[in-house]
């Protein structure tokens, strides 16, 4: 059984809460609700016993990926204010016990949604999930401040798993999908490494702002800002969504915009609150969910 | 190898074996285990009939 060394050399068995903080449930809400939209939106019906199964894969093939991330960044954690907290730098869990667990749930999640699914879903998933660990977490992330970037297209995938896992092939609309998460993943987590700057700076992670400055990491939010409004209203003109989704995502794009506006174009003091740039975080949040939720209201209930 | 005491310092006190927690930790996550196994049993069974149902 695996163990953790909590109370002095005496070995504990891992509490449950502890492997399921792991897994980063708040990451994965928005990835099952992704994945989900991906799979409502897509042509034709699937059994909901089959969608159930493809969307719990999913959603476990995400908590492995961030167990696994946990694991690699122990030591990186325990560095950062924001993540000291943890079960593995906070010692309440031993590394092992990690990497089983997020090695185990990996090849559980590829195993269901090649059982409950199609096996051009479960190579989607074990590529996002591959992409994830080894590309963004082990690779990227600790060199280039260009990390999120390209790292981006690890969380873009799950709108694609769950279309495919319905269909059992890509179609135009859940690419542009993929390419909405990817384009929405650097504002936003620029925005947070803005207001937690200090953190990353401590554990040595070269986030933009810790690398670039201030100045050019809000000028590359405002940048992508403004391209990932173009790809989110793109779907409409191109065909592929009504014109529910077409104002829906025009308004948001607009209020994003106009945010990272406000974001990319200030220069802050000593013991500035940085609240333009929480809202903005807070925002992008928000501005996926509904523009998701969107898509499959534009699919079943068409203007 | 044990660091020889330095004059004045005490040693630090072993902590105590916590039993009880040992059994709890070990009974939830047996508890869990079963719920989990149980649960994939049906969801198993419920995708093979689905599968069945479903054209292919």
């Amino acid at each position: 059984m695996a163990q953790s060394l909590t109370h002095g050399a005496t070995a504990l068995p891992a509490d449950w809460r502890d492997l399921f903080a792991l897994t980063k449930p708040r990451v994965m809400s928005l990835v099952v609700f992704t994945a989900l939209c991906g799979l409502l939106a897509a042509p034709g019906s699937v059994h909901p016993v089959l969608a159930f199964s493809s969307i719990l894969a999913i959603a476990l093939g995400a908590g492995a990926s961030g167990a696994l991330n946990q694991w690699y960044e122990a030591g990186l954690d325990a560095k950062m204010k924001r993540t000291a907290g943890r079960p593995l730098p906070a010692g309440r869990l031993d590394p092992q016990t990690a990497l089983q667990f997020g090695v185990g749930l990996a090849a559980f999640s590829v195993f269901l949604m090649l059982f409950a699914a199609n096996w051009q879903a479960a190579v989607l998933l074990t590529v996002s999930i591959l992409f994830y660990v080894f590309v963004y977490t082990m690779w990227l992330k600790p060199r280039t401040p260009q990390n999120i970037v390209i790292g981006g297209a690890a969380g873009a995938f799950p709108p694609l798993i769950g279309w495919v896992a319905a269909t059992g092939s890509v179609a135009p609309l859940p690419v542009l999908l993929f390419l909405l998460i990817f384009l929405w993943t650097p504002p936003h987590f620029w925005a947070l490494a803005l207001f937690v700057r200090s953190d990353y700076a401590a554990a040595g992670i070269p986030m933009m702002p810790v690398v670039a400055g201030e100045t050019s990491t809000r000028r590359q939010i405002l940048f992508y800002a403004v391209i990932m409004a173009i790809g989110a209203i793109a779907p409409w003109p191109l065909g592929y969504a009504g014109a529910l989704y077409g104002w829906t995502a025009a308004l948001l794009s607009a209020v994003f915009v106009a945010l990272s506006v406000q974001v990319g174009t200030r220069t802050t003091g000593e013991g500035d609150l940085m609240q333009p740039e929480k809202r903005l975080f807070a925002f992008s949040i928000a501005y996926l969910f509904i523009l998701f939720g969107a898509v499959v209201a534009d699919h079943w209930f068409p203007l | 190898m044990t660091p020889p005491d330095l004059p004045g310092e005490t040693p630090p006190e072993p902590q105590p074996f916590d039993e009880a927690e040992y059994r709890r930790r070990q009974r939830s996550r047996a508890n869990l285990m079963g719920w989990l196994l149980g649960g994939l049993a049906f969801l198993f069974f419920f995708i093979t009939i689905a599968r069945m149902v479903v054209p292919k």
